[in-house]
């Protein structure tokens, strides 16, 4: 027999345990760290240039959202918006608080508002902000109740698991085009989302697109 | 926790492109970077890195990027909106707008593209006039020249870094000295332009200095037409060619499908000649006679192979031929006499002229820029006898006054009569005649040289001013296109370099008040289509004025002034080259043109739509001439091939260079392409190819005889991306004559024509396991599909570039493309047909190759991370962050489409391009980039900052940027599918109402389709049955490129239908391939048509 099996594989055995226990830490580790929301930057909420509150704009006063992101019907992306759209409201209210030196420094130089992005997709993911908005997924979805923010900070993991939880069933998060950014909008009950989100993949045509080409191009 | 808000930051320091924002368009960080040298021109690489060590150093690499990405997972990113809205502005979404492209005497109509603000794709504008939205290889590769980071970004006198400022000084200064003495000593030098505003500028110039002189130079010069013309009808006039209208064109050695002006008209014209629908339909014939094999000879039915020096013979006796069987006289005696020393087949001759007679009326005679006024006054003179002008030449009033030669203004520099020399545009310290020895006329230090330019190339002056020039992206301007149409030059972006354009320096030499282009353009529109604003808007918004092509005018034939250049015209014989004597000829180059696009990568690397050669020129002649010279060794070495290293003498002056062999070029010629071995280029033209003007002279512009080669007994590595010269007897590519397939229609009503000629019937048996897109697709919406119609289809290679431009598709470099690891989605495989020792009867056909989507796709079952898999309408979609890099999916490719991203060929540097190996050293070592800078700054790689910051701004941000170890491939423009998809679904909101239609206009066109000028690429839904590509589906044409596979192709082909002449001598009853297929075993392709009925095939289904 030993011919055929030479003499180190007496410590197979051994080896075996110990890979498969390093193995086994491994990925439990790995897991541990890379399947959390933590690892998806969940909470995520860095310093912005001006303290500007979600929720005083859009809850108290009751601004629409595309108020200031007004391309988020028309382009793959919501845009941030320009110092003149601060400055519309802001050249009469609180024209000169101290908290909008930035914002008006910023209208009057030309020089740009560095503000820290917080939601981020990998590049090679190309989501399009036009097409949900306009098909019935509301901006809280994926960002949460920005309205009752004073600081904005990430909700939602935004993995590819969060995505396809959505296109997977469409249904469930489907809602009135007019409540689109209304964040505080519930639906009567669980049962009747699921009516209304049913009626609105038949009417509407939704397709629940799970293949690569949908974001992956 | 709260925070104060920090103040305002500033912004960061480094170049800013985003060249809309206005206000950071002067910022001085800009001027400072604009104004710095290029980075040095690296030695390449002269230390080859062992596998070892490369394997060692990868090692180390991926341990380092280990532990320095645990640390900076997130790098914090931040969003600059705008301080101010622009009204109307919406980030992310691409605006297009019309523009044209200026050409020599002409103009492409375009719709460029802006992502952001930058220029990033062109399109054809198919609401022109004369334009069906296609456009030629040169238009969509000039974008890339537009972000060239070796183009010249400074203004200098005599070496000295200036200012725009100093050059405005200068230029005013200049000018009112100009004016003082009436322009004595100026002299001008520009390129040829069909610009209206430059030639109110040129007049005002004109009026203003009487001294002054301008001259005109294109080293390729088409010009010949219009001269030739005015002489023959008496009056300046211009000919446009209606191709489409003609049923028989003769060329005689006119590359119209290759290499002359407006080639995407005259491909447009001609394809729309040649496709057919039905056994039917009338197909155009085209003869060719021509020295070199040309695009023109490749699509000819018949090519009569006859020296270019021997051209002018040919036309001649074909006039006499003409003329005798017409019965409208004798030729002239200088023609009879010319037509004596013609030595070629005169049956082919006598045969090619019965059927023009034949067609009086619907021929067309075309003769080539090469070629002698001669040849032209005989295709001019046969046009006017068979009833030509009118129906398929029509003339436009051509008044211009005729400028200077570049050979007149040599005599004035040698005289010492010029002062000063404006330089606008072009480069004739590389390409003006060489026994003029421009660059001594040019360099004399007492002469002040202003050049505006765009690289700091051959030309750059050392004794006076050099000035960038603006891209044609970044100018105001104005042109004509071929018909007369007046199309505006608008910008899309700022110049990024501050460059000026011809328009604004003519101004302030003519010292008008207002020099701003944009207001003379304005000022000259407004002679043509009023002062109105609405129509310049108009305008400007379509892109063209409409109504303003040329009116034709009616021209008679000046048969005394015809007979008197006839006299005048010479040759009065030809003299055959041979052995000894052997004959150059001078070319366009099909992708450097003149060399104005040396240094351009994607022209560089495109495979020569004839020869598949890249990255160089050689000299081109046929197999049997290289045999007789003892030339012919394509000897293969390490899987490279080697090429006799030969050396080429004319009248005292030398060049070498490599030999390669052209079959069907005529015997003892040497085609020489220009454009190449430029001694000052950019970092990718560099030490590409040998330089063909060293040998050209005034005299034999385009042609010469008493040349003698010799072997250097050197070998040279040449990269071709195709050398294979049949196919086996494979049906790969299908193509029949007209007669046998009318004659098959015929006896087979109901048949498929093309599909007969499968090997083997594919299996018609269900597989053993089910296809998984058979359930699927039953979600789908759109079923997507192709068909690419031979027929049509006639290789110019638009599609490659257009490919390129809309993918991100890197150039890899020669030894790159030496280890077939180009990357280029879509080529065009060339196949010859015919025996080699039958020169005479080579036969060239085209074929677009892409991936083919097949439904039961080879490559998806061999993938073990499912990278590539099929969506619900029929694309096989490759998924880039899956992929592991295993190659399985090329392995297992039947078509060999796919392509493999061996290195990180974004990020090489422009030098590296021509190095051996990919290095990356360790430490950062002088100018290298070492695995420790790409810790630092993983974004750029190897790219120095300039370079890599310019490169990004002409990436599509609707595709990925593929990186190292990623397999990529066709995708059939998935981002525009989505892109139109998503548009619709937007359009529709709360309805159902959003599947994309044809008949609405919002189908997508992939970037090959957009960019054919032949529209032989039809893109659609192949699930409805009124799209276009269904209906050419279903035509018996059709048929699935090695269908015995069973892979259910998505992309399907029409067969190619050749017209021969069955009573030319040349006359032939199937094409070579199809010959071919028969000779090698298989039966006759026509025979077992019973065995295929029915049309379903092609659908995709069995």
């Amino acid at each position: 027999m030993s011919d055929i099996f030479p003499k180190w594989t007496n410590r197979l055995p051994l080896m075996i345990i110990v890979g498969a226990v390093l193995t086994g830490t491994a990925v439990t580790a790995g897991c541990w760290y890379y399947l959390t929301n933590k690892y998806a930057n969940v909470g995520y909420m860095p310093v912005q240039p001006v303290a500007f509150s979600h929720s005083i704009h859009a809850d108290q006063l009751g601004m629409d959202c595309r108020y200031c992101h007004n391309a988020v019907e028309k382009s793959w992306y919501s845009n941030i918006p320009a110092s003149s759209v601060c400055m519309n409201c802001h050249s009469q209210v609180l024209k000169d608080d101290p908290k909008l030196a930035v914002v008006r420094e910023s209208y009057a130089t030309g020089i740009p508002i560095h503000w820290v992005q917080i939601h981020k997709l990998p590049d090679y993911v190309f989501f399009n902000h036009s097409v949900h908005v306009n098909r019935g997924v509301s901006c809280v979805e994926c960002h949460g109740q920005i309205n009752k923010m004073d600081e904005v900070s990430q909700a939602k993991p935004l993995s590819m698991a969060f995505c396809l939880e959505c296109h997977r069933n469409p249904a469930a998060k489907l809602r009135p085009l007019d409540k689109i950014t209304d964040l505080d909008w519930k639906p009567a009950s669980p049962e009747q989302q699921q009516v209304n989100g049913t009626k609105f993949v038949h009417d509407w045509k939704v397709e629940s697109l799970q293949n690569c080409s949908a974001c992956h191009r | 926790m709260k925070t104060i808000p920090p103040p305002c930051p500033v912004p960061d320091t480094g170049p800013r492109y985003w060249r809309s924002l206005d206000d950071l368009a002067d910022t001085p960080e800009f001027r400072q970077w604009a104004e710095r040298e290029f980075p040095a021109g690296a030695s390449e690489l002269s230390d080859p890195v062992t596998r070892r060590n490369f394997v060692k150093l990868m090692s180390a690499s991926c341990l380092l990027a280990g532990f320095g990405l645990t640390g900076c997972r997130k790098p914090v990113e931040n969003i600059y909106p705008f301080s101010k809205m622009p009204e109307g502005y919406v980030h992310g979404l691409a605006r297009f707008y019309a523009t044209a492209m200026p050409s020599r005497r002409s103009a492409i109509p375009l719709l460029a593209k802006s992502n952001d603000g930058r220029p990033t794709k062109l399109e054809g504008n198919p609401h022109h006039p004369d334009s069906n939205g296609g456009t030629d290889r040169y238009t969509q590769a000039s974008i890339l020249n537009l972000y060239d980071p070796d183009r010249t970004t400074r203004f200098m006198q005599n070496g000295n870094l200036k200012t725009r400022n100093d050059v405005v000084d200068f230029l005013k200064k200049f000018s009112d000295g100009a004016a003082a003495n009436g322009g004595k000593g100026l002299a001008f030098l520009a390129e040829q332009s069909s610009s209206p505003s430059r030639a109110r500028l040129r007049k005002i110039i004109t009026d203003k200095f009487p001294q002054a002189r301008w001259h005109e130079y294109e080293p390729v010069d088409f010009d010949i037409q219009r001269q030739v013309a005015t002489v023959a009808f008496g009056q300046p006039v211009t000919p446009y060619f209606k191709i489409d209208a003609a049923s028989v064109i003769v060329a005689l050695d006119s590359d119209f499908i290759g290499g002359e002006e407006n080639l995407h008209v005259n491909i447009r014209q001609f394809a729309a000649g040649r496709r057919t629908q039905t056994s039917g339909d009338p197909v155009s014939r085209l003869y060719a006679i021509e020295g070199l094999m040309t695009l023109t000879g490749a699509n000819a039915d018949h090519r009569l192979r006859l020296a270019t020096s021997l051209v002018p013979a040919a036309a001649a006796q074909l006039a006499v031929e003409v003329l005798s069987q017409t019965g409208k006289g004798a030729a002239d005696d200088a023609v009879q006499s010319l037509a004596k020393s013609y030595t070629g087949d005169k049956a082919w001759i006598h045969e090619c002229a019965a059927d023009l007679v034949a067609n009086a009326g619907k021929g067309l005679i075309l003769a080539g820029y090469r070629q002698p006024p001669m040849v032209h006054l005989i295709a001019n003179a046969l046009n006017a006898a068979l009833g030509n002008i009118g129906k398929t030449v029509i003339f436009q009033d051509a008044p211009e006054p005729v400028p200077g030669t570049i050979a007149d203004l040599g005599k004035l520099l040698s005289d010492g009569s010029v002062d000063t020399l404006v330089v606008l545009g072009g480069n004739p310290a590389y390409n003006a005649p060489a026994e003029l020895n421009w660059p001594q006329l040019q360099g004399n230090p007492k002469l002040q040289v202003v050049r505006l330019g765009y690289y700091e190339d051959e030309s750059c002056p050392q004794n006076g001013w050099s000035l960038p020039l603006a891209h044609y992206l970044e100018s105001w301007g104005d042109a004509r296109t071929a018909d007369g149409t007046l199309v505006p030059i608008q910008p899309l972006i700022e110049p990024l370099f501050g460059g000026l354009t011809e328009i604004e320096v003519l101004a302030r030499i003519a010292g008008l008040d207002d020099t701003t282009p944009y207001n003379i353009v304005r000022e000259t529109f407004r002679a043509v289509g009023g002062g109105d604003d609405e129509a310049w808007k108009k305008f400007l918004h379509d892109g063209y004025l409409a109504d303003s092509a040329a009116k034709p005018v009616d021209v008679t034939l000046n048969a005394q002034a015809v007979s008197a250049a006839f006299a005048g015209a010479g040759p009065a014989s030809v003299t055959a080259p041979s052995k000894d004597n052997l004959e150059v000829v001078f070319h366009r180059d099909y992708k450097m043109d003149d060399g104005r696009f040396n240094n351009n990568g994607w022209m560089q690397e495109l495979p020569d739509p004839i020869t598949k050669m890249t990255w160089e020129n050689v000299f081109l002649m046929s197999v049997k001439t290289a045999k007789d010279l003892g030339l012919f060794s394509p000897s293969k070495e390490n899987n490279r091939i080697q090429a006799v290293w030969a050396k080429i003498e004319l009248d005292g002056r030398t060049v070498e260079g490599p030999v390669w062999t052209q079959p069907g070029q005529a015997d003892n010629t040497i085609a020489l392409a220009l454009g190449y071995g430029r001694s000052q280029t950019g970092r990718v033209g560099r030490n590409s190819g040998y330089n063909a003007y060293a040998l050209r002279t005034s005299k034999n512009l385009h042609c010469a005889l008493g040349a003698k080669i010799s072997d250097t007994g050197k070998l040279h590595s040449l990269s071709v991306t195709q050398d294979h010269g049949t196919m086996e007897g494979r049906p790969i590519i299908r193509e029949s004559t007209l007669a046998e397939y009318r004659d098959y229609k015929g006896k087979h009503p109901e048949g498929n024509f093309a599909k007969g000629f499968d090997m083997e019937k594919p299996p018609s048996f269900d597989p053993l396991y089910p296809n998984p897109f058979d359930e699927l697709k039953k979600q789908g919406v759109h079923q997507w599909g192709m068909s690419i119609d031979l027929s049509a289809c006639v290789g110019c290679a638009s599609c490659v570039i257009a490919c390129q431009s809309e993918n991100n598709i890197p150039i890899v470099g020669k030894s790159q493309v030496a280890n077939k690891r180009e990357m280029s989605w879509i080529r065009i495989d060339r196949y010859f047909t015919g025996s080699p020792e039958k020169e005479d009867a080579i036969q060239v056909i085209n074929q677009p190759m892409l991936c083919q989507h097949c439904e039961a796709a080879p490559c998806e079952n061999v993938c073990p991370v499912n990278a590539t898999t099929h969506d619900q309408e029929g694309l096989n979609v490759m998924v880039y962050n899956r992929c592991v890099g295993t190659r399985y999916c090329s392995n297992n490719c039947p078509y060999k489409v796919r392509r493999f991203n061996f290195f990180d060929y974004n990020r090489r540097t422009l030098e590296q391009l021509s190095g051996p190996v990919y290095s990356t050293p360790l430490l950062p070592k002088g100018d290298q980039h070492g695995v420790l800078d790409w810790l630092k700054d993983p974004d750029r790689g190897n790219k120095p900052a300039d370079e890599w910051e310019l490169l990004k701004l002409i990436k599509n941000p609707d595709v990925t940027v593929r990186m190292r170890g990623v397999m990529e491939k066709c995708s059939y423009c998935v981002q525009r599918i989505e892109g139109a998809k998503i548009a619709a679904k937007v359009r529709a909101g709360a309805s159902g109402d959003w599947m994309l239609k044809e008949s609405e206009g919002t189908v997508p066109k992939t970037a090959c389709q957009q960019a054919c000028p032949a529209e032989a690429i039809v893109f659609g839904n192949i699930a409805d049955p009124e799209s276009r590509v269904s209906k050419l589906k279903a035509q018996d044409r059709n048929y699935n490129v090695l269908d015995f596979l069973n892979t259910k192709p998505r992309t399907t082909y029409l067969a190619k239908i050749r017209n021969p002449n069955p009573k030319m001598p040349d006359a032939y009853e199937m094409p070579n391939s199809t010959e071919e297929f028969e000779s090698k075993s298989h039966s006759s392709p026509f025979d077992n048509k019973d065995a295929w009925p029915g049309s379903e095939a092609g659908k995709g289904e069995s």
